[in-house]
């Protein structure tokens, strides 16, 4: 009956009780929104760090992330076929893939800039789709003195696709080396500096430039993302039983910039959390204490004849717990529909602060933040409903009844 | 030997109006018996409402004791006393005081679920009051949906539910016009007959006062008249008027 007693006076000022569930649902979808927007964020620079740079775990030699090397690949690994193959065995890894660093000036004759290069396996680059290709082609396995330039760079060489620069850096040795490399292709990853200093070329040429057969690190790609650390462990069980002289870090723990990106963007939504939880405790506050107060009188008959104090409280209570539970239903309802809505809209994002492209707005409607959202208003209506029912279930019933 | 159901000795209320203390009721001894139909008149102020809600255990009284049926209850908070209300004591407003959101069946239930009767017993009580009243086919409908003599006959039939051993009464009829006021006041009587449940009313009203078997007169917060049928139950105690307008009684 106490339920039922509730239930009804939710639908009793039916304005009153409309803009509080409005207040709910408009925090419900706010929290949808802002959290899926989050987790595409989240998930997008995470993929593109693995995929661009990182892989989701690198094998390094061993020793080789506390030495400080006089020369370049003075820490390098060598004769990676067979661990390559150990760990291509394992059914969650898609692939490895060796790559080299290196760094030196790159000339078309007439200017001469400093470059970051990245030496890699072509096709398996290709296949990690690190960059996005803006003219030309990507290099082969086979054409080792090919490259693609960074977008910015190749507008600074003043080269079309065809063109040759040279690159010059420093050998295993310690000597200097150069090599001409012909322009097949021009790409851009989006982050300005970068594109302006990069080259890409095949492993091949850059072993030939830096006069060895080393490579610097292997990179390996997993089928998910989320199966990072069991692969991790399982591998470096089995490193240790092979005995290779190796060290291996995961993505999670070379991406600087992605975890600065998940705190800042972590404390933003908290920030928004606490506003629409204030507003929908007042919310609701206020309208159960204007419930209260237009039914003072009712308590008061219902305390006289024989309800008890607890009682009047509960029954308050679950009006805070119906609106909430109804503003939270609501809120999922609409917030997943205007997600769905924008997410068909395709609606296109400026290019964020140092990058040159934008970037599709997108909702990820992920199960935790629907119940996050949910639960922020259900819990926060029952939460508010709290004091405001005190307060009825004190009430003098001589007063409450209007009677002195 | 009569049985008691409420006693009061000594019974003194004082509120605090801010720096002001105001005396309701200063010095009360009472006793009302079993099957008692009793009316307590007297000015606005006079302390009958007081009085009423002291025997109906919703208020405190500042000294004095106060007995339910014989049990002391002087000393034990009110929310304590809830299930005494709930079974004991039946309450009747001016107002009505029904729950608008519960219609007619509900509201007559309620006082039922409250002291968990079994749902079989509670639907077969409440469908004899609501017939006993006149209420059966407006058992759905919901306060709003009823006349004011039709809202007051439900506030009867749930204070009457719990087959209380007595019934307090404020104002009964005041919201009402002085035809359905009568058929309320017949209803009553005719309860107060059928069942010996003992009626209290606080009231301005001539005609209960004239139906009443017992008429308690206060004046400023003391009992200034209490007449049986005629006699007058105390020497010190003055006869009672039992016609002529409101003015007069107040």
């Amino acid at each position: 009956m106490l339920l039922k007693i509730s239930f009804r006076n939710v639908f009793r000022n039916r304005r009153r009780s409309l803009i509080t569930l409005l207040v709910l649902v408009m925090g419900a979808t706010g929290m949808i929104l802002f959290g899926g927007y989050k987790e595409v964020n989240f998930y997008g620079l995470r993929e593109t760090t693995i995929r661009n740079r990182l892989g989701h775990l690198q094998i390094y030699k061993l020793g080789s992330s506390t030495a400080e090397s006089d020369k370049p690949l003075e820490y390098g690994l060598e004769d990676v076929q067979s661990i390559r193959k150990r760990i291509e065995q394992d059914p969650r890894v898609s692939m490895t893939a060796a790559q080299i660093t290196l760094m030196g000036l790159i000339s078309n004759g007439d200017k001469s800039e400093t470059f970051l290069g990245t030496a890699v396996e072509p096709s398996k680059d290709a296949r990690m789709q690190a960059q996005r290709l803006v003219s030309g082609r990507e290099p082969t396995d086979k054409e080792l003195d090919t490259l693609i330039v960074g977008q910015g760079l190749a507008r600074s060489m003043k080269v079309r696709n065809g063109d040759y620069l040279t690159l010059m850096t420093t050998t295993v040795t310690g000597s200097l080396n150069a090599m001409d490399f012909q322009v097949v292709g021009t790409f851009a990853t989006g982050v300005k500096e970068y594109d302006d200093r990069a080259v890409k070329m095949p492993l091949g040429g850059a072993q030939l430039l830096l006069n060895t057969k080393k490579i610097e690190k292997l990179l390996i790609m997993l089928k998910k993302t989320d199966e990072t650390e069991d692969v991790a462990a399982d591998l470096r069980i089995l490193a240790a039983k092979e005995k290779w002289p190796v060290e291996m870090k995961s993505w999670s723990e070379l991406a600087t910039f992605y975890h600065q990106v998940v705190l800042i963007f972590n404390g933003i939504f908290g920030f928004i959390g606490i506003i629409v939880f204030v507003i929908v405790v007042l919310s609701v506050a206020n309208t159960i204490m204007m419930s209260i107060f237009e039914r003072t009188r009712e308590i008061g008959t219902l305390m006289a004849i024989g309800t008890k104090r607890r009682r009047v409280w509960l029954m308050f209570l679950f009006e805070g717990m119906i609106i909430g539970l109804l503003g939270g239903v609501l809120g999922l309802l609409f917030g997943t529909g205007v997600a769905q809505l924008i997410n068909l809209a395709h609606i296109q994002l400026p290019p964020p602060p140092g990058y040159t492209t934008g970037y599709p707005l997108r909702i990820m409607l992920k199960s935790s933040i629907l119940v996050s959202a949910f639960l922020l208003a259900w819990v926060t209506a029952t939460l508010s409903s709290i004091y405001p029912a005190l307060r009825a279930s004190r009430l003098r019933i001589v007063d409450a009844l209007g009677h002195i | 030997m009569k049985d008691q159901v409420i006693g009061l000795v000594g019974v003194r209320k004082l509120y605090r109006l801010g720096s002001v203390e105001v005396v309701a009721l200063a010095g009360v001894d009472l006793e009302v018996y079993r099957g008692d139909f009793t009316a307590l008149a007297g000015p606005s102020g006079s302390g009958k409402t007081t009085l009423l809600n002291l025997i109906g255990c919703i208020d405190k009284a500042s000294s004095g004791r106060v007995f339910v049926e014989g049990q002391d209850i002087t000393d034990k908070p009110l929310d304590a006393l809830a299930d005494l209300r709930a079974t004991r004591i039946g309450f009747i407003f001016q107002t009505f005081n029904l729950v608008p959101v519960l219609n007619s069946f509900e509201n007559v239930e309620y006082p039922l679920l409250l002291s968990g009767v079994p749902r079989k017993e509670r639907h077969e009580r409440v469908w004899s009051w609501l017939r006993n009243v006149g209420l059966e086919s407006q058992a759905r409908q919901r306060p709003d949906q009823l006349s004011g003599g039709q809202r007051q006959r439900v506030a009867i039939a749930r204070a009457m539910i719990m087959k209380p051993v007595l019934v307090l009464a404020d104002e009964p009829t005041a919201n009402l016009d002085s035809e359905t006021a009568s058929q309320i006041l017949d209803l009553l009587d005719q309860i107060n007959r059928e069942t010996r449940t003992t009626f209290v009313f606080a009231t301005h009203d001539p005609n209960i006062i004239g139906r009443a078997h017992r008429r308690i007169r206060l004046r400023d917060g003391r009992i200034v008249a209490d007449e049986r049928n005629g006699v007058v139950n105390s020497a010190r105690l003055q006869p009672i008027a039992t016609t002529g307008s409101r003015s007069q009684n107040a």
